[in-house]
């Protein structure tokens, strides 16, 4: 990192060349560019290993025995291997239905996610590539919803779906989302400004209507971008849960979701953690899959909601 | 569109039929946009305007809602002094005595030949007796050997602002680290795509797991912390229950929302240097720039933007934090984590104060506003270098 002091340009000079000056600085150059690399694999060694440890610990208290959990010093290594925590938190009580949850949640954040895909490309295609009278200004209308923090429309939005008899029910969760949200306009809006002029002219020489245009033409190729939306649409649908919580609290188990599964697990296995983890352990692992299959489109939704702002 | 020939907003009848198709694509998000966005932004303002319980109508109540919010007083509380001789009053084990008197008692045994010691504090006054009427105290402040009494007529949500305020403390020491991973990251490792993945994974996963995790390595008997704590031979810090200690609860889920950010931050970060131009480190290094010299001429000017922009978005997301405190702590100890979407939470959902709960909504939905005009405002910056 530092700049090495002069002393020790001169004593490498000595000791390892006596060859003119420019070598000399190429030997410190490289020197410096090792003590950087050191120092960067120990930095990121131990950041990694502050990141994986506490998902290693909950794998590990996932797989022991209850009274594994008690042991002083910790086992690292569960001894004996058991299941019986997966079985347990898997199993239907009054309290507590995670298979259940596990449909919910990918019931609710598949459907919003293919909702708010198809609402929002249409409206990004029609932003994008149709002339109509007062498109700039509609946009920038849409805009300003980015820049509402959810907080302010939490209480009214409650009130609505209260007045229109949706709570405790997947309504208030589903249906708005089917309009189509701001940031997905806004990025299918950018991808489909990119492509070329000549495809709708192509479509219109061949009579498509603009519906059809859409269909048939641009959204096969939107999908890098549908992708994106989806992986980015699913986490957040996924991880919810002050939604869920307010819509869905005062419901019955068979209607939680996996994040209000979880939170209310606490109560029914209160300090059993092995059971707990084996919870968070399945919970975990829908989005790790996601992420395996998806890893290239996740990189690209990073860089856009960085660009985003 | 100017054409002599135009009629109207349309030059033929099929510009006109594509307008139509324009109009019928983009109604989905702006009938979203007027039921979810801009109705409930404007009834929120309304309702901040009226107590209201669910059970009846909204019953208008001008300010008092965003009184109750924001009344803050600041009393000074004094020692009391002896009426008759005027001298300030001493408390030394269970006498109250006069300045004068304080020696004869300061360091005194208790009892004829008990080891423990008297020891002698100011008597304040009572803080009921000081507060304005209505008024509770918030926190204590000692200033310059003087004490003085925060307090207001909502204790809990000033309390909750402090919290929230507390938490942004994070913020830079999160920065700073995924600065320097990404740092790391960016001198051709072997290995990249793997410390990527690991730093970038938790940032993706539901709170709600991560919680019940934090929870287990916290726990103050078995937890894997404490643990460790003790074995490095830091045996007081190894027995601190964490979430369950008012100085602890706060640092405990600064560091875990550290551990679970930094990698959302280090990608970001690692985008923008690797948009910094290679000829300005070739400047630099003619110039005699060493590593901290690149860094502090070339590396940290153009990451600025970037920096802006984290700055920004990680100020929302911790002004919002709710999910972390509500399933690990609930607000606890003594109000010590609760945020203040939780007392908004509470308030709303709970008491069902919904005209109350949506002034507080509109305080801090007012500060986010404010950040995120600028996060916008930045933003132009930022699309610029990429």
């Amino acid at each position: 990192m530092d700049q090495p002091s002069q002393t020790e340009i001169t004593v490498d000079n000595l000791s390892l060349s006596p060859s003119p000056p420019q070598p000399v600085q190429q030997i410190t150059k490289q020197r410096r560019a090792r003590i950087g690399k050191i120092i960067a694999y120990i930095l990121l060694s131990l950041v990694a290993i502050a990141i994986l440890l506490p998902f290693f610990w909950m794998l590990s208290t996932s797989f022991k025995e209850e009274k594994g959990m008690f042991v002083i010093p910790p086992q690292w290594l569960p001894n004996p291997i058991t299941l019986a925590n997966f079985q347990k938190i898997l199993e239907k009580t009054p309290q507590t239905d995670l298979p259940r949850a596990f449909l919910n949640s990918f019931f609710v954040a598949i459907t919003t996610t293919l909702g708010e895909i198809l609402a929002s490309t249409l409206a990004g295609f029609a932003f994008a590539r149709i002339k109509f009278p007062g498109k700039q200004m509609l946009f920038g209308l849409l805009l300003v919803t980015l820049m509402i923090p959810g907080v302010v429309t939490l209480i009214p939005g409650f009130i609505l779906f209260k007045w229109l008899g949706w709570l405790e029910s997947f309504k208030p969760l589903i249906i708005p989302l089917l309009f189509g949200t701001t940031f997905a306009v806004f990025l299918s809006r950018q991808f489909f400004a990119t492509l070329p002029a000549e495809l709708e002219e192509a479509a219109k020489i061949d009579g498509a209507n603009m519906f059809q245009t859409y269909l048939y033409i641009f959204l096969p190729l939107a999908t890098p971008i549908i992708a994106t939306l989806f992986v980015l649409g699913f986490i957040a649908r996924w991880n919810d849960y002050l939604g869920p919580l307010i819509y869905l609290g005062r419901a019955g188990i068979e209607n939680f979701t996996i994040p209000l599964a979880l939170a209310s697990l606490q109560g029914t296995y209160n300090l059993k953690w092995t059971i707990l983890m084996a919870g968070s352990t399945l919970a975990l692992l829908p989005i790790i899959i996601l992420f395996f299959l998806f890893q290239r489109y996740f990189v690209e939704s990073i860089a856009i909601t960085g660009i985003k702002g | 569109m100017a054409t002599p020939r135009s009629r109207g907003l349309f030059n033929s009848p099929l510009e006109r039929r594509d307008a139509m198709w324009g109009y019928l694509f983009i109604a989905a998000p702006l009938l979203g946009f007027l039921i979810f966005s801009a109705v409930p932004l404007v009834s929120s303002l309304y309702l901040s305007l009226t107590n209201y319980d669910l059970a009846s109508a909204p019953k208008w109540v001008g300010f008092a809602n965003w009184s109750q919010a924001l009344s803050l007083n600041i009393s000074y509380l004094p020692q009391l002094a002896d009426e008759a001789s005027g001298e300030l009053l001493f408390q030394c084990g269970r006498e109250t005595v006069p300045a004068s008197q304080v020696p004869n008692f300061e360091g005194k045994p208790v009892r004829e030949g008990s080891k423990v010691l008297i020891s002698c504090t100011p008597e304040m006054a009572v803080i009921g007796q000081v507060l304005p009427k209505d008024f509770e105290e918030v926190y204590e402040i000692n200033f310059l050997g003087r004490v003085y009494v925060l307090a207001a007529r909502d204790p809990i949500f000033w309390k909750s602002l402090f919290n929230t305020a507390f938490m942004l403390i994070g913020i830079p020491i999160s920065l700073a680290l995924s600065l320097a991973l990404a740092i790391a990251l960016n001198q051709n490792i072997v290995g990249s795509r793997f410390f990527r993945t690991v730093f970038y994974i938790p940032t993706i996963l539901p709170i709600a797991a991560l919680a019940l995790i934090w929870l287990w390595i916290f726990n103050p008997d078995f937890g894997l912390l404490n643990y460790l704590l003790r074995s490095l031979g830091l045996t007081a810090l190894g027995n601190t229950n964490w979430l369950q200690n008012a100085y602890t609860v706060k640092p405990a889920l600064i560091i875990m929302s550290i551990w679970r950010g930094m990698g959302y931050q280090m990608i970001i970060f690692l985008a923008g240097l690797q948009g910094v131009s290679r000829t300005l480190y070739e400047a630099a290094e003619i110039d005699g720039a060493g590593g901290w010299g690149k860094f502090r001429y070339v590396t940290w000017p153009s990451l600025t933007p970037t920096t802006f922009f984290l700055l920004i978005t990680s100020f929302i997301g911790a002004l919002q934090i709710f999910q972390e405190p509500q399933i690990m702590t609930g607000g606890q100890p003594y109000f010590a984590s609760t945020t203040t979407v939780m007392v908004i939470w509470q308030n709303a959902f709970r008491d069902f104060q919904m005209g109350y709960a949506s002034t507080q909504a509109w305080l801090l939905g007012v500060i986010i506003m404010a950040l995120t005009v600028m996060n916008f405002l930045l933003a132009r910056r930022w699309v610029f270098y990429e």
